[in-house]
């Protein structure tokens, strides 16, 4: 079934994903779809391909050493489940099994960051360190439900793993018009032109970004906000522009430990070309294990909602050159 | 479900034929301790020589000129860590040259090293090392195959040792539930860790119980007689039936080599020239005791 959408309205991301997979299943015969368990959406490919459509239970090592089995004999396997337990329980068979061999395993999943109210034992904040570190893995973190489906359709034909971040996934807002950007895995999209100063994001809090940027445009202030929802390989060009075009003025923003993710990233390239900037500010989780409460609720709690993000923009516009 | 059969030309070995098979894989794999300036898992090597031996020249459907034929059986080694055991069998299979694995065991951008991997030596079918990965990968090619209605088996050797990993308890689980009568583990069950004996600190039994328990079919096999190991491959249910079998095969690590057996400081090691010669006379010895 086609999802119908509207531009600004909320969408679920795991409803693009079900829908996108028993789309793919039709024309991919040796698409799998596996998960531990976490098959609430994927209800329309094990009705359509029950053959190619497996429920191991709770099980995350095995889930991700049988995907790597099929991939082996040829077949292209999609695992899917929450990514905590995806990305720590079964890391091991994510580096070993997976990206030692090179193989075309998909990982996707959601409550990456601080969302769904779960606690700490089911946010996954350190996720995107450890994917990043691994040798062969593509990461990327979306927010825009309908990306998500472009992303899955993409990684079809790419030879090695790709790790699929995705928030909660039952409402998100729809931040793009099909079209209006180009979506390719590997190239940051700018999702607000702007000249003072960059914000670098991606996944759920490309919104927030979009939000203070349209806030601090009241004051005249020209924000730029760019979705790098591919952390890695990142869009090293796209940063040595930015920090021409505004000032070599940075905030990142991201729902993941400040140190190790995005900002990380972008700090690395920012180091290794010798990029010379004015400012940089991240914005992320702090080394806490976050306690209970609404997804915003967590953020400003943290220091990384809307507020803040508004803050650390007039700060870096602000900057002595 | 019919199979093709990929061997060339000949009848099967002979129990004699493969007795002295697995004796040449021993003497080889001595050789290569001795040659061979650091470690080799020699222990664990020899309690699985029989084993593989029996797999590569008598259960598994492969031919060594066309290792990507869909049709072959697959071969998962689990137990990583006796990668040279499997390189010298498949050698004696035709797939490598013995002397290359010689030549360059263990050297920089040598194929053939510690464990084994798939991206740099093709033939072998997965690159493992770290234990208790190699049966949900094999539970995998298994569903591939069902899922393709192909006839092929695949077959997984572990170590007793590994199945302390959870996964692959998480894996047997699996094959059980998706009814994988293709699928086929072999255990070297050898009782030894790599610093204590089962048992000591780690309860395995009752081991065979334990895999009947998750819905497996049971065969339990002297590791060690060539009659057993050929009649339990000979009795295997067929591929298209429903329950996957596990053939655990009682063994002594450091086989054929007296002053190894059951010894936990030949767990890895290597061999000098005098340790070298009064190992090849211990298994000359064991041979002769033998086929008394």
């Amino acid at each position: 079934m086609p999802v119908t959408f509207t531009f600004g309205e909320m969408l679920s991301a795991r409803s693009v994903i079900g829908s996108t997979l028993a789309e793919l299943g039709d024309e991919y015969d040796n698409l799998w779809v596996i998960t531990p368990d976490i098959g609430a959406t994927l209800v329309e490919f094990r009705d359509k391909f029950p053959q190619r459509f497996l429920d191991v239970g709770l099980a995350e090592q095995a889930c991700v050493g049988i995907a790597a089995g099929l991939a082996y004999d040829g077949n292209i396997p999609v695992v899917s489940g929450m990514l905590p337990f995806l990305s720590m329980r079964a890391l091991e068979q994510v580096r070993t099994d997976v990206c030692y061999p090179n193989l075309p395993v998909k990982i996707i999943g959601t409550h990456g960051g601080l969302v769904g109210n779960g606690g700490s034992t089911h946010y996954a904040v350190e996720d995107l360190a450890l994917m990043c570190a691994l040798t062969n893995m593509t990461v990327t973190s979306i927010g825009d439900p309908l990306m998500v489906g472009e992303i899955i359709r993409q990684s079809m034909t790419m030879q090695g793993p790709i790790y699929i971040r995705l928030a909660v996934g039952k409402s998100d807002k729809v931040l793009y018009e099909p079209g209006q950007h180009e979506v390719r895995i590997g190239k940051g999209i700018v999702a607000r032109e702007g000249t003072d100063a960059t914000i670098f994001t991606h996944g759920t809090v490309v919104a927030q970004a979009l939000e203070a940027a349209e806030e601090l445009a009241k004051d005249g202030r020209s924000v730029r906000v760019v979705d790098m929802f591919t952390l890695k390989p990142i869009d090293e060009e796209l940063i040595a522009q930015c920090a021409a075009e505004t000032g070599g003025r940075f905030v990142v923003l991201e729902d993941h430990l400040a140190y190790g993710g995005l900002a990380s990233r972008v700090a690395d390239v920012v180091a290794d070309r010798n990029i010379h900037l004015t400012a940089f500010e991240r914005l992320g989780i702090p080394q806490v294990y976050a306690g209970f409460g609404g997804d915003e609720e967590l953020r400003n709690k943290h220091g990384y909602g809307l507020e803040a993000t508004i803050a650390a923009t007039r700060r870096v516009i602000a900057a002595q050159a | 479900m019919g199979q093709t059969s990929l061997q060339t030309g000949g009848n099967p070995p002979t129990i004699e034929e493969l007795e002295d098979l697995a004796f040449e894989l021993r003497s080889k794999l001595l050789h290569l301790c001795g040659t061979y300036e650091g470690a080799v898992h020699i222990g664990g090597d020899l309690s699985a020589a029989d084993i593989f031996t029996v797999l590569y020249n008598y259960g598994l459907n492969v031919d060594p000129t066309d290792i990507a034929n869909p049709a072959r059986d697959r071969f998962v080694l689990s137990k990583g860590h006796a990668a040279v055991c499997m390189y010298i069998a498949m050698a004696m299979r035709g797939f490598f040259s013995y002397d290359g694995i010689v030549e360059t065991y263990g050297q920089l951008d040598s194929a053939y090293g510690m464990h084994p991997c798939k991206v740099q030596l093709p033939g072998v079918e997965c690159s493992t090392g770290s234990l208790g990965h190699g049966l949900p990968l094999a539970v995998g090619m298994a569903l591939s195959a069902r899922g393709r209605g192909e006839g092929h088996r695949v077959f997984c050797l572990l170590g007793d040792g590994e199945t302390g990993e959870g996964s692959v308890w998480e894996a047997a689980m699996a094959a059980r539930s998706n009814e994988l009568g293709n699928l086929v583990a072999f255990i070297d069950r050898n009782r030894q860790l790599m610093t204590s004996f089962a048992e000591e600190r780690i309860v395995f039994e009752p081991y065979p119980d334990k895999w009947a328990a998750f819905g497996w079919n049971v065969v339990n096999v002297d590791g060690h007689d060539m009659r057993q190991l050929v009649e339990a491959l000979d009795a295997l249910p067929a591929a298209d039936s429903n329950r996957p079998t596990v053939v655990i095969c009682d063994t002594v690590k450091g086989k054929g080599v007296d002053f190894m057996e059951r010894n936990l400081a030949w767990h890895a090691g290597s061999l000098g020239p005098a340790d070298l010669e009064r190992a090849m006379a211990a298994l000359e010895a064991s041979r002769e005791k033998e086929s008394v």
